[in-house]
């Protein structure tokens, strides 16, 4: 041994960083996390999902839930609990998943190794939801997964039941002490313990009021994740990097440049075998106040301090709050209504609504919608938002459209290129997901015409990434307890604070006749009309 | 367009046609462009007129790219230079960017270099390529690859032949593919024009001499390493034995990590990576990744220092380091095995000291498969099997062209792997007994 100089020890050690409950997303408490492409791993958990033996558990779920297994997004330990009241065994649940993954995930069929391991994983638990027995034995059940997983009580429960369920079975869940996180828990444990919700969250302002009550008798509004999962979708969140990440789009984004939005959420398909359940809803209910009111706010919100969940809601929420609810005089003025009768959609002959299993005959549902907002906030008083929603369209398309206001002189007037026409940003959410920027460009040659050019950019086709499904995305950060693309309570009542005079005077036959059109058109004339009063008219996406 | 092609054309054709088939993931989307003896300007001008050509020429290639849609507009995302000695190489690594769809690049140049050689300075081929994208038929991928010929003098300026053919504003990447001339002007010339260099630090002659280099080139632009991706999955199955927390407590208490990695066994036969479509088929320095995971851990983990250094049989050797509350024994050691390519590692074994007993992470790696084991004071011990194929060279480089433009992380076990390489050389100079390293190298971190 050669000879030791004596070497000067390093600083006291700092203490290893501790998590707080629910915070996952921001803190990295393994330091060997730092930098590598998974920097979010949640915590070893069970996710126990009620009416397991569903379509959604079979078509979304399971196969999300796999996805993330094979991306190593999830622990070794996870562990999934099936409940619902068919008659089934570990072994036929995991058949179900497992046909669920090899008919709908984005990678099938289930590679015979990943789905060992993750299947090992799987069990399930019949019971009746209105039986406290059941969830009793449910949580022995969890009991035993803990100590033999080491799962450490984290728990992710999933109402993927149809809504009339829900009170019964958070009511169930609190009363057998399965909803009591963290401290909170009698049996000493620490874990935490999350719900996740499926929408729709009520069906007017009193219904979804008195449902966030009775969830909220048994879970804190932090442990609540109410689930929409266009906010999953990448180009969702991409709207806030577009904005936000970009010098360019910010200052422009008020009503000094932007002369009306355009949001357009639209359907080829009809019920697809939902028609008792549509029938009851409409496409106010169904897509206008979640996905198209989400949209709307991720669009419009000002910059939050922070990106994370609260100052994120808090914006979005602000937006939503800036939206007066309509008079019941202004509705037939600001809304349209409108049912497809038959038509020919991409090439196939579609029925007319009112034939529709389980639809009735008579039936006053609205399947196409178009409204007019507005938004009295500095940024954007003066901006008509239109919001339009239909089944039977001529395509599938989710946009945002913004079309900016015209050049301020026309100086090519002269010269026979009379008005150009104005600049449109449209923000396609899907299918092909991309932005598309429209300007006016000179048509080459002697003379001077110009013509409009469509600047296209494609996610597909610059990052050749397979994007997450939304429920890979919104699944994991429920596990890791980010609730940045939830809606929160608040949200919620306030969508439905500006829907429910719509709601009112279609009732009370005060808001504009229900207008028929054919399948496969862009809905029917008099949302033309709508906006042909402002000058304006809809786009063709 | 000349009417004869040159071979290497046509054995690029080949390629095409055989993965092409109508419909396929591969497709060759405007008629190839070959000319020698020509010069930069008309290359510029081919490649201006590149995807206009495709809707208005009339040969097969066009006419069936017509039928399946070319895409109108194209969104750019950056430029690859690829640089190699040869046109045997140049063939590989267009080979290796088609057969696996490669993901990033708008433009990829690929440069054969060879300034001994004579007759015409410059001999230009161009091809475009769409890939249909497996999850939304409707949407393609296209790049456009250049492979240039430059002989004599013109082969030592070669930043002006690359630099007026770049996509503009867009940034440049440049993969070095075997043991990058870092002393050469050329060299030079080419880090100048890019924003991210990409080696694979396991094919590095030197693999001190080359790790140090990359320490100050990566205060001039991104550092892309082959040898540290290949690690990724190591590293994620490293990091997940400490995210429990009835784990993580006993990172600050390691004090043993025994990392291994194949080396050949002389007889039987040998892995050369070409076995995965690799450019640089032989491993020059199989002890890189394991020298970079040791140094990602010791970063990661504050292992600031560390005391003596013995040498081990066939060049391994053992290091003592000063861990949170332990002193910790890193050992580092080949392993014989024809069974992976040289430089895979083969296993990782960490060791704590827990409350009542030790606490052991194991993952023990057999060919396409590996045992990853935990056994702690008592508690549950789990054993799984897991898949870990080696990637694709395509997929690390991917992989590396899509990574952050700086990595602190990847520069401070660079770091880390630099000062144990020269401690293991000081200690290989002075023989079997264990030695205090200088003290200059024994500041970690950074």
């Amino acid at each position: 041994m050669a000879h030791a100089t004596p070497i000067t020890l390093p600083p006291v050690l700092p203490e290893p960083a501790t998590v707080a409950p629910g915070d996952g997303a921001r803190h990295l408490a393994n330091p060997l996390r730092e930098g590598l492409r998974l920097e979010r791993i949640p915590e070893p958990c069970t996710m126990i999902i009620c009416g397991a033996t569903g379509d959604l558990t079979q078509r979304k779920l399971g196969p999300a839930l796999y996805n993330l297994m094979l991306g190593g997004f999830l622990p070794p330990e996870f562990t999934v609990v099936g409940f619902a009241r068919r008659d089934l065994s570990d072994d036929d649940f995991r058949d179900h998943l497992r046909n669920g993954i090899d008919a709908y995930s984005r990678n099938r069929p289930a590679k015979r190794s990943i789905w060992e391991s993750f299947s090992g994983g799987i069990h399930y638990h019949r019971g009746e939801f209105h039986d406290p027995a059941s969830y009793e034995a449910m949580a022995k059940l969890l009991d035993r997964i803990d100590r033999d997983r080491g799962t450490a009580g984290n728990r992710l429960f999933y109402l993927a039941v149809p809504p009339v369920l829900y009170p019964e079975i958070v009511k169930q869940l609190g009363a057998a002490g399965l909803s009591a996180d963290g401290e909170r828990r009698v049996d000493g444990k620490r874990g935490w313990v999350r719900v996740i919700v499926e929408k729709p969250f009520g069906y007017d302002l009193a219904s979804a009021r008195k449902l966030n009550r009775e969830i909220r008798e048994s879970f804190g509004e932090d442990q609540i994740y109410r689930i929409d999962h266009y906010l999953g979708k990448e180009t969702v969140q991409n709207l806030a990097v577009f904005r936000f990440g970009n010098g360019l789009f910010e200052p422009i984004w008020n009503r000094r440049y932007i002369d009306s939005v355009q949001i357009t959420v639209a359907e080829t398909v009809g019920v697809e075998g939902r028609g008792e359940f549509y029938d009851q809803t409409g496409a106010l209910r169904d897509i206008v106040q979640n996905h198209a009111l989400q949209l709307m706010s991720m669009f419009a919100m000002e910059p939050p301090v922070e990106f994370a969940a609260s100052d994120l809601r808090d914006e979005k929420l602000k937006v939503l709050r800036a939206v007066h609810p309509m008079a019941l005089a202004d509705v037939a003025r600001n809304t349209i209504r409108g049912q497809y009768v038959s038509g020919w959609v991409e090439g196939q002959k579609m029925r007319s609504y009112r034939d529709e299993p389980e639809v009735d005959p008579e039936s006053l549902t609205e399947t196409y919608v178009a409204i007019k907002l507005a938004i009295d906030s500095w940024r954007w008083a003066g901006v008509p938002f239109y919001l339009r929603t239909g089944k039977g369209m001529p395509t599938r398309v989710t946009e945002i459209a913004v079309q900016f206001r015209r050049a301020p002189l026309a100086l090519f007037a002269r010269t026979g290129a009379s008005q150009i026409d104005p600049n449109i940003l449209a923000i396609r959410i899907q299918p092909d997901e991309g932005i598309l920027l429209r300007f006016g460009a000179k048509v080459p040659g002697q003379g001077l015409q110009i013509r409009s050019v469509n600047m296209d950019f494609r996610y597909g086709s610059s990052f050749a990434v397979d994007s997450p499904d939304a429920y890979e995305t919104l699944l994991l950060d429920a596990m890791i307890g980010d609730p940045s693309l939830f809606t929160r309570d608040d949200e919620v009542e306030r969508a439905w604070e500006i829907l429910d005079p719509i709601l009112r005077a279609w009732h009370e036959d005060q808001g504009g006749p229900l207008h028929f059109y054919a399948a496969g058109s862009w809905g029917p004339p008099a949302a033309d009309d709508m906006l042909e009063r402002d000058r304006r008219a809809w786009r063709r996406p | 367009m000349p009417q004869t092609r040159s071979t290497a054309a046509q054995r690029e054709l080949a390629v095409h046609r055989h993965l092409m088939r109508f419909g396929d993931s591969e497709t060759l989307a405007t008629p190839m462009w070959e000319q020698r003896g020509t010069t930069v300007a008309v290359i510029e001008t081919q490649l201006g007129r590149l995807w206009g050509a495709a809707e208005s020429a009339t040969t097969d290639d066009a006419s069936r790219l017509r039928e399946t849609g070319l895409p109108s507009a194209r969104t750019s995302v950056l430029n690859l230079i690829v640089t190699v000695v040869d046109s045997a190489t140049a063939d590989r690594v267009v080979h290796a960017m088609m057969s696996l769809g490669i993901h990033h690049p708008s433009r990829a140049i690929v440069l054969v270099a060879d300034h001994l050689a004579t007759g015409d300075a410059l001999d230009a081929r161009i091809s475009t390529h769409c890939h249909v994208v497996p999850t939304s038929p409707d949407e393609r991928i296209c790049y456009e690859e250049v492979v240039l010929t430059v002989r004599g003098e013109a082969a030592e300026h070669l930043s002006g032949v690359v630099a007026p053919i770049l996509i503009h504003d867009l940034p440049t990447s440049v993969w070095w593919p075997g043991d990058p001339p870092f002393r050469s002007p050329v060299f030079d010339q080419l880090i100048d024009v890019s924003d991210r260099l990409i080696v694979d630090s396991s094919d590095f002659g030197d693999l001190l001499a080359g790790m140090r280099r990359l320490t100050t080139l990566r205060e001039l632009l991104g550092i892309g390493d082959l040898a540290w991706q290949r690690l990724s999955g190591w590293q994620e199955r490293i990091a997940q034995f400490f995210d429990a927390p009835r784990f993580r407590r006993y990172l600050p208490n390691l004090n043993r990590m025994v990392i291994r990695y194949a080396a050949p066994t002389g007889h039987g036969r040998k892995r050369r990576r070409s076995d995965t479509d690799a450019v640089a088929p032989d491993v020059a320095a199989p002890m890189a990744e394991a020298i970079l995971l040791a140094g990602w851990i010791a970063s990661r983990l504050d292992w600031r220092r560390h005391r003596t250094v013995t040498p081990l049989a066939d060049g391994g050797f053992r290091l003592e380091l000063e861990g949170h509350y332990e002193m910790v024994d890193l050992r580092i050691e080949p392993e014989h095995t024809d069974e992976l390519v040289p430089g895979e590692l083969t296993s990782v074994r960490l060791r704590a000291r827990g409350e009542t007993g030790a606490a052991e992470f194991i993952i023990d790696r057999n060919r396409d498969e590996a045992t990853v084991a935990t056994n702690s004071d008592g508690m549950t011990a789990l054993l799984r099997q897991i898949t870990m194929e080696t990637p694709r060279e395509a997929e690390l480089l991917s992989a590396q062209l899509g990574g952050r433009h700086r990595d602190p992380v990847y520069d401070a076990a660079l770091h880390a792997a630099v000062v144990f390489l020269a401690a293991a050389r000081s200690a290989e100079a002075a023989g079997p007994e264990p030695i205090v390293a200088p003290a200059a190298v024994q500041e970690l971190g950074g």
